[in-house]
């Protein structure tokens, strides 16, 4: 099992009530941040990845939103490169994942091709390469390009990227949206012909399948609660993976968990309760839902679908006004000792087949000091019990960087 | 209305090298015209019976709002190619210099369709047409298309709870009727907003001075989408058109205004 810390980068300091006011995103007003506190908050970001690397994680992970006040990472490998760099000089071996650069918003695949490829290089081939399709509002609204082309966009996207990895030559493009004359990008990534492909979704069948016959890994995130929505959308990929003839190797999946641990179960809940429900109701909860799929985003079947869906509704929709006891009743976030927390995870990863396990530690106004602790202690006595957990049916993870061998030799400062 | 309704029939049509089958409501009797639908798609309503009673109407769908028929938007990339395809179309269908009435959305690709091809028409009504971009009158599409569809009519409409503007936006009772109909209108908004995004502006204001063919504009003097300050810019930038502001109406002329846009709208297509 690999175990990586996730963070986001939200502003610590959203005014109480400011859901009931105020969207989290696209219009989410400035005038509610104190510059000073800013700094604090993008700061202490890096600094609790970087923290989490020295405690023994196996990857770090960022993602990419824009203006958005939950997720202040308008580009994700600027981060990334700070905590690369760092990791390579402590000569920490901790995979980067981005997860990513949202291939159905930019305008400039290239530069997701150049920026994965440097990161790749920086960190000595550690990287894990997301290729989300992003989100409605981000790519739709923020970024302001038809709906109905974002995943046309995302397929020609992909397709560039990869082969400007690999391709030895220059080449010319002529896409349906972008045209180039002379592709030939500098670097290329130490992980030929490319890193690990990760991506996160929903899981839609569609996208399911797409991520199957490519041999990637899909990424499912814990916002709707596992609880609520694991089993159907769990249950759907090895499905559909048996029918691909794909084998059920579980590194094939990666899993996304909100947790909060303390020294006792009462302990957790004191500390973390008042920061989680904060940060839903302030952070998602405040995403309009028409944000979520402006019209175009999905197809006339995956609408109908989910407005006749018979499964069971997930938090998404909910996080506005969602308490405490919902948040961890549904296990959007799973709160407690490191015994408890462990057992959850253990109890679902077995039930899911997850491989590849991403923890987000801190969230909303958690300060950084109460992160710091929720790390450590993840990291000291949940993690250990999590390593081994496929290790009896001897799986290889084929979606884990492969240059692991560099680190040494870069952090030696290149000296003959 | 209903005993002036007119027989309605759905008329397929090969356009664009056989790759798109474009479906057509025609309707009526009398010199053609050809009507261009706003952003949700194509709605029979009482004023289209109203003009086929003086006309044969033809009202095409736009490309991927026809049930069943989703991906046929994928086949028009450009705008540019939208007014290929209808261009293509009336030639297809055979109508010879066929009036034109587009309104909002359909507005917009009337307008571009005589400003590009000026002898395709041989009159032109454009209905609070979209196309034009001013900085200090914007036009909330995002806004509108985005937002929570409760807001919707309060864009359309002066009056969102007259008996036309609750028609216009009624919705089926039946849970399953009611999520294909959801669909197939998020799905209609946005293969039309896909030539309109963000900013339904493609250098029409640079093109309008070609149209050649009497023109007339009608606008709501309260439209909340676009501000009635478009009417003025359609109209100097077309030569000899005729401009109407409608008091006390919205972006929906006809269903907040039905007679007083219909005195309008009929005078100029008899005269």
């Amino acid at each position: 099992m690999k175990v990586s810390l996730f963070e986001q980068v939200p502003y610590r300091y959203m005014p109480e009530g400011f859901e009931n006011q105020y969207n989290s995103v696209v219009t989410a007003p400035y005038q509610v941040v104190e510059p000073a506190r800013m700094t604090e908050s993008l700061f202490s970001a890096y600094a609790e990845l970087m923290h989490g690397a020295r405690a023994g994680f196996d990857g770090v992970c960022v993602t990419e939103h824009s203006q958005s006040s939950y997720d202040i990472s308008p580009n994700p490998t600027l981060l990334a490169s700070a905590v690369a760099c760092a990791a390579q000089a402590e000569q920490l071996d901790v995979a980067i994942t981005v997860l990513g650069r949202s291939l159905g918003k930019t305008r400039e695949p290239l530069k997701i091709a150049e920026e994965y490829a440097l990161l790749d290089c920086v960190s000595g081939g550690r990287l894990i390469a997301g290729f989300p399709v992003g989100l409605s509002y981000d790519a739709n609204l923020n970024a302001s390009l038809p709906a109905v082309e974002t995943r046309e966009r995302y397929r020609e996207h992909r397709e560039l990227i990869l082969k400007a990895w690999s391709e030895p030559r220059p080449f010319p493009w002529n896409g349906r949206f972008e045209k180039y004359g002379q592709v030939n990008i500098w670097p290329r990534p130490i992980q030929q012909p490319h890193p690990p492909i990760w991506i996160p979704g929903t899981g839609s069948p569609g996208t399911l399948r797409d991520i199957l016959s490519h041999d990637y890994v899909f990424v499912y995130l814990s916002w709707d609660g596992p609880k609520l929505t694991g089993r159907q959308v769990f249950d759907r990929y090895w499905e559909l993976a048996e029918e691909l003839g794909r084998d059920r190797n579980p590194y094939r999946l990666a899993f996304l968990q909100v947790v909060a641990v303390s020294e006792t179960d009462e302990r957790a809940e004191k500390e973390y309760g008042k920061h989680l429900e904060a940060h839903y109701r302030s952070g998602l909860g405040a995403i309009p839902h028409t944000a979520m799929a402006v019209p175009g985003y999905a197809e006339p079947a995956a609408i109908e679908g989910m407005l006749r869906s018979a499964g069971p509704a997930g938090m998404l929709s909910r996080m506005k006004t969602a308490t405490y006891a919902e948040i961890v009743d549904s296990q959007v976030a799973i709160v407690g000792s490191p015994a408890t927390v462990a057992d959850q995870i253990e109890a679902f990863v077995r039930e899911f087949r997850i491989g590849n396990l991403l923890v987000m530690l801190q969230n909303g106004s958690m300060p950084r000091d109460l992160t710091e602790k929720n790390i450590s202690l993840f990291a000291g006595e949940v993690l250990p019990r999590l390593r081994p957990i496929w290790d009896a049916e001897g799986w290889e993870n084929h979606w884990w960087p492969r240059a692991q061998g560099a680190v040494s030799e870069a952090a030696a400062g290149g000296k003959a | 209305m209903a005993a002036g309704a007119a027989a309605v029939r759905d008329e397929t049509v090969e356009v664009w090298d056989s790759r798109l089958r474009l479906h057509v409501k025609i309707a009526g009797d009398g010199p053609p015209l050809m009507f261009f639908h706003p952003l949700a798609g194509l709605a029979w309503q009482p004023l289209l019976d109203r003009l086929a009673r003086r006309h044969t109407v033809y009202a095409p769908e736009h490309p991927g709002t026809s049930p069943g028929d989703p991906q046929a938007i994928r086949e028009v990339q450009t705008f540019w190619e939208l007014l290929l395809v209808y261009q293509e179309l009336i030639g297809t269908l055979g109508l010879d210099r066929p009036a034109a009435l587009g309104q909002s959305f359909g507005g917009m690709v009337a307008a571009d369709l005589a400003a590009t091809f000026p002898r395709l028409f041989a009159r032109l009504v454009l209905l609070s047409p979209l196309g034009l971009w001013r900085d200090d009158a914007p036009i909330p599409l995002m806004e509108m298309v985005a937002g929570p569809p409760a807001e919707v009519p309060k864009y359309l409409y002066a009056h969102p709870e007259s008996e036309a503007a609750r028609a216009a936006q009624a919705l089926p009772s039946d849970p399953g009727q009611l999520a294909k109909a959801i669909a197939q209108t998020t799905w209609n908004v946005g293969c039309t907003t896909k030539f309109a995004w963000p900013i339904a502006d493609h250098g029409l204001g640079r093109r309008l001075h070609r149209v050649q063919v009497p023109t007339l504009i009608v606008w709501g003097r309260q439209d909340a989408l676009a501000p009635a300050a478009y009417a003025k810019e359609f109209g100097s930038r077309i030569a000899g058109s005729r401009v109407e502001v409608i008091d006390d109406c919205g972006h929906a002329v006809q269903a907040d205004q039905p007679e007083r846009s219909w005195t309008a709208i009929s005078g100029f297509l008899a005269g």
